[in-house]
């Protein structure tokens, strides 16, 4: 500390004694930092977005008159449609068949789903809707088709595991690494600058202790023996700027805002370990779907208001936003797997879930959360059932609820009053927007600098209006690369299906993908006049240390998609040697096959 | 999986909309980035709501108004502030088409790169292309008065003159916060002024005449000085006698004029008028100037000769009209006019931009040689020594009085200087405004001549 200290000292006395050197100083960084961005999320983006693994062979599917089909996930659809996994071209099997779904392996579990011609394995007709083990070798009947599943020899293995080593390699973290690094110290070097004494060491402290947590992680990442670590240095990016916003505003948060991404950087790393076992991480969610309902109700009845909404919780001094949390296990409970697709109890749970979540928010009062939690509701029931037309209903029934809450709740109306002419009325109603857009002008392309900015003068302006602090400080080229990379982890949720194991992990991505894509949205269109202002936070940039933890929590599910090989902490290592995972004490029934 | 596969497109269409919405801020950033800049919120630019940075200059250099921290500092020349104000403009926004008002954002130095960061400190310096001793002439003429003058250059289309009166002094702190009215001296009587262009439209009723009209050679009429047609008299100041086209314009006879507006017809009068650009608003540096307004009745023989003859409902803006008759001297070219100079060298090549061609080479040629006969047989060549001047006057008959007008240009390679002067109840058109455009005309060439 007392170093830092004495460093910012004479930072600041040469600053003082050379104010016209002090300037160039800020001119020539302002290009640095935007150069600086520009190649390190770059990186990033293209090395996430170039990525194309190719999908691990877990067994072939040997039908009478064809050749093998691949099975490269583990939960597959048998049957004659062309949207199933492994097609049978078939009159006699129905367009879904049965379900075929990896265990281990030399297990899978075999499931009728009420075909027209039913299913026989070794002779034995299937109950549809009963879980079978098979073996391979067993012999198939699906329909009048024989078949007969294949594990695959040790030495496809290897084949298979050459060909994944083919792919692209995921980027080597250690140029981007320095990148952030250099970022960081630069970025204390502007604040220093930029703010005088009104900066504290502390702050500073806290944007290049981000920097000794990144090398820690990433190196204990390494570590473990993983490769990828793209979407990692991504948010760790986006992490500093939310730092360095916060220390331009309020100083004396930024310690704070460190400690939330410690936390949440935690939540990642445990949430990432836990998803690699796929049936412990069903056995615990009743568990987190239970707890969230209480902290909603906890929230009802102990909320504080905080700008317009009683969403605050504090025990003593420390406060939270439950409704962040929630948001994390909301994402595991819409997650299901091929075989809960099938199963109408599970969407039912789902729904019931939702709408006790939307119900707490309304009441609560925090309509921007509850949209974001609808949106995402919508987007995960498509994904599981694909009715189109069902969610075009719930669209327009909840639009027709929204009406309502325009009519009993005056304030909302005002924001869609105003919305579209803030410029007629920039001292009251479109006093943020007009402001946000005005400033965020006056960074122009490379920004005024950390710690120049006046958009901080304006109420919720590290939150609410962080696109317009990020665009005046920091240039709109920092801060549209870091809607992109928003952009990007989605895309590269949806690119990692192809490769997917289970529809869990898909589901759980594209769901984490939909929150953070549609929180961007309705805080910057909210911004920038071109929606209402919700009042929702940007994920990792906004300050605020819920949002902070939730933000890095929700990574673990794209983390837990990101199927490259050796990449992802959230995976198992894939190791060549054949060896037999734990099949010890299956709580599951299934059904034995008759005598 | 497949089934979720194909479905999670509807993700990437919500990242879609994102990114389309993102684009529509960026173009919308590019595009109104300077005016969201110079929001008088802002903090930055503004200090207790006036600028803190950027100074105007006038073509030559001198100091109109420079600002920082402290707030505005005008011309120390009392006079000079008086004479510039309307084209400078105020600190608290009353001349709506101020510079300080119009171009805060080039004032801040506002940059698409760097926004409001100030890579000088001091902001930018806007060169404006108006000649300050030029204006302080033509104010110390109309001081007292209410009217205007303007002189610009119809070839580059740079305004080296506008001055417009009453008048006030920005440098003092205005009671009165009146803007509204056509007297008020918040109002620019160029730039956002209409009045009766009396005589001077003969210029347009002619110009429709020399397009229309196939024997106009063998025109005559002969005026009486009362003129009367039908039960209505259509009046002139004396008795003209017989006079042909040219010398109809030359002695301005209404009798004449009024003959050849019915000749040509509502039809063509309106065609013409909207032609010449009188009934277009004028785009100076993204000022818009007031549109002009005229009724051609064709059912009322009378009011039409009087629309020809410049009364009746017609309304110009001087502006327009100067832009007119710089056209005649450009060969029938119109060019736009300006006033900021431009900084950069390629966009300060010599001809200015382009507003089509108001008339045929030969209309032009013919109305010129036409307002130099008028020079020569009414104004008197030696009242302006030293300057090839064409022009028209006008005495514009308002109801409460009369407005002198005098319009034209003078041919000069080095000077090709078209000017409009309008005095309100100042009477009789070149008696009055006539003596002030000399003066102004020759003070722009002596400046010019001492510093280029």
């Amino acid at each position: 500390m007392d170093a830092i200290n004495q460093v910012v000292n004479s930072i600041l006395s040469l600053a003082n004694t050379y104010p016209v050197v002090a300037k160039y100083v800020t001119t020539g960084l302002r290009w640095i930092f935007v150069l600086l961005a520009v190649w390190i999320l770059l990186m990033c983006i293209i090395s996430l977005l170039s990525t194309r693994a190719t999908p691990e062979v877990w067994g072939y599917l040997y039908a009478e008159g064809g050749t093998g089909i691949p099975i490269t996930h583990w939960e597959n659809i048998v049957g004659r449609s062309s949207s199933v996994d492994l097609r049978i071209k078939d009159k006699t099997i129905s367009k879904s068949q049965a379900l075929l779904i990896r265990r281990s392996e030399t297990q899978w579990m075999i499931k009728d789903l009420g075909s027209t011609n039913g299913t026989t394995v070794n002779g034995h007709k299937l109950i549809p809707g009963r879980r079978y083990l098979i073996e391979p070798g067993d012999k198939i009947l699906f329909g009048g088709v024989k078949a007969t599943l294949a594990s695959i020899s040790l030495e496809e293995t290897r084949n298979n595991e050459e060909l994944r080593m083919m792919d692209k390699e995921p980027l080597a973290p250690w140029s981007a690494l320095l990148g952030i690094t250099a970022f960081q110290i630069l970025t204390v070097i502007q604040l220093i600058l930029g703010m005088g004494t009104d900066i504290t060491v502390k702050a500073l402290g806290s944007i290049l202790l981000l920097g000794v947590v990144m090398w820690v992680y990433v190196l204990t990442g390494k570590a473990m023996g993983r490769k990828g670590f793209e979407i990692e240095l991504i948010a760790f990016f986006m992490s500093t700027i939310s730092l360095a916003i916060t220390a331009s505003s309020e100083p004396e948060r930024t310690f704070t805002q460190l400690v939330s991404v410690v936390i949440g950087l935690i939540m990642f790393f445990g949430i990432c370990l836990f998803l690699r076992d796929l049936k412990r991480t069903e056995r615990i969610r009743p568990i987190l779907a239970v707890v969230s309902v209480i902290l909603l109700a906890f929230n009802l009845v102990f909320g504080q208001i905080k700008y317009g909404a009683a969403n605050w919780v504090y025990i003593g001094s420390f406060g939270f936003q439950p409704s962040e949390l929630v948001k994390i296990v909301f994402i595991l409970v819409g997650a299901a797997t091929l075989e809960e697709l099938f199963q109408k109890k599970n969407l039912l749970m789902f729904a019931l879930f939702s709408f006790y979540c939307l119900g707490c928010l309304a009441v609560m009062g925090d309509f921007g959360t509850a949209l974001i939690f609808f949106v995402a509701f919508l987007i995960i029931s498509f994904l599981r059932s694909g009715d189109l037309s069902r969610m075009i209903l719930t669209v327009v029934g909840a639009g027709l609820m929204g009406l309502m809450i325009l009519r009993f709740k005056p304030y909302i109306a005002d924001r869609f009053a105003i919305w579209g002419h803030v410029w007629d009325d920039p001292a009251n109603a479109g006093y943020q927007q007009v402001r946000t857009m005005c400033y965020s002008a006056g960074g122009g392309l490379l920004g005024l600098g950390a710690g120049n900015g006046s958009l901080k003068t304006v109420g919720a302006a590290n939150t609410d209006l962080v696109f317009g602090m990020v665009t005046e400080e920091w240039g709109l080229i920092i801060s549209v690369l870091l809607i992109l990379c928003i952009i990007t982890l989605c895309v590269f949720a949806v690119n990692s299906i192809m490769a997917g194991r289970s529809t869990f992990y898909t589901i759980g991505a594209c769901g984490a993908a939909t929150i953070f894509l549609f929180q961007t949205m309705l805080n910057v269109f909210g911004a920038v006049d071109l929606f209402p202002l919700t009042g929702v936070t940007f994920p990792f940039v906004s300050a605020g240390g819920t949002s902070m933890m939730a933000s890095w929590a929700i990574l673990a599910f794209f983390k837990a998609a990101d199927m490259r090989k050796d990449a992802s902490i959230a995976i198992k290592k894939s190791k060549v040697k054949v060896s037999i995972p734990d099949s010890k004490e299956e709580s599951e029934e299934f059904e034995e096959f008759e005598e | 999986m497949r089934k979720v596969e194909r479905r999670a497109t509807i993700c990437l269409l919500l990242a879609a909309v994102l990114f389309l919405g993102i684009a529509l801020f960026v173009w919308r950033f590019v595009t109104q980035g300077k005016t969201w800049a110079s929001f008088y919120g802002n903090q930055q630019i503004y200090t207790d709501g006036n600028l803190n940075r950027g100074t105007i200059y006038d073509r030559h250099g001198t100091k109109l108004l420079s600002c920082d921290k402290d707030g505005a500092h005008y011309s120390d020349d009392y006079e000079l502030r008086r004479a510039t104000v309307h084209v400078v403009g105020d600190t608290s926004g009353n001349v709506a088409t101020g510079a300080i008002n119009m171009w805060s954002g080039d004032l801040i130095g506002y940059d698409l790169l760097n926004g409001t960061y100030d890579t000088s400190s001091n902001g930018k310096e806007i060169k404006l292309t108006i000649d300050a001793e030029a204006n302080r002439t033509a104010y110390e003429h109309l001081s007292g008065k209410t009217g205007t003058v303007g002189v610009y250059n119809y070839k580059t289309g740079e305004i080296l003159c506008m001055v417009s009166t009453p008048t006030f002094d920005p440098a003092e702190k205005q009671s009165d916060s009146d803007n509204s009215g056509e007297d008020s001296k918040y109002f620019n009587n160029f730039l956002q002024g209409a009045m009766t262009p009396g005589s001077t439209f003969k210029l347009v009723t002619a110009a429709a005449a020399i397009d229309s009209l196939s024997d106009l050679d063998s025109f005559s009429f002969t005026c009486d000085g009362t003129n009367k047609y039908g039960s209505d008299k259509i009046t002139c100041t004396s008795a003209h006698g017989t006079v042909n086209f040219k010398q109809a314009l030359a002695v301005s006879c209404n009798g004449a004029f009024g003959k050849l507006a019915r000749q040509v017809g509502a039809t063509n009068l309106a065609t013409t008028t909207k032609k010449v650009g009188l009934t277009e608003s004028v785009d100076v540096d993204g000022i818009k100037t007031r549109a002009g307004s005229f009724t051609f009745p064709d059912d009322n023989a009378v009011n039409l000769s009087w629309a020809g003859i410049g009364q009746y409902e017609d309304q110009v803006n001087p502006c327009a009209m100067m832009v007119y008759v710089g056209s005649i001297a450009n060969g029938g070219e119109a060019i736009q006019p300006k006033l900021m100079k431009s900084s950069s060298f390629l966009s300060s090549s010599s001809s200015g931009k382009s507003l089509g061609n108001y008339l045929d080479q030969s209309t032009a040629d013919e109305l010129k040689s036409m307002m130099k006969n008028n020079v020569k047989v009414t104004y008197g060549e030696s009242n302006f020594y030293g300057l090839d001047i064409y022009a028209k006057s006008g005495t514009a008959e308002t109801g409460k009085g009369e407005d002198a007008w005098f319009v034209g240009f003078i041919d000069n390679d080095d000077y090709p200087l078209a000017f409009v002067v309008w005095v309100k109840n100042g009477g009789t058109g070149y008696a009055t405004a006539g003596p002030i455009a000399n003066d102004v005309l020759n003070k722009i060439i002596s400046d010019n001549d001492a510093s280029e």
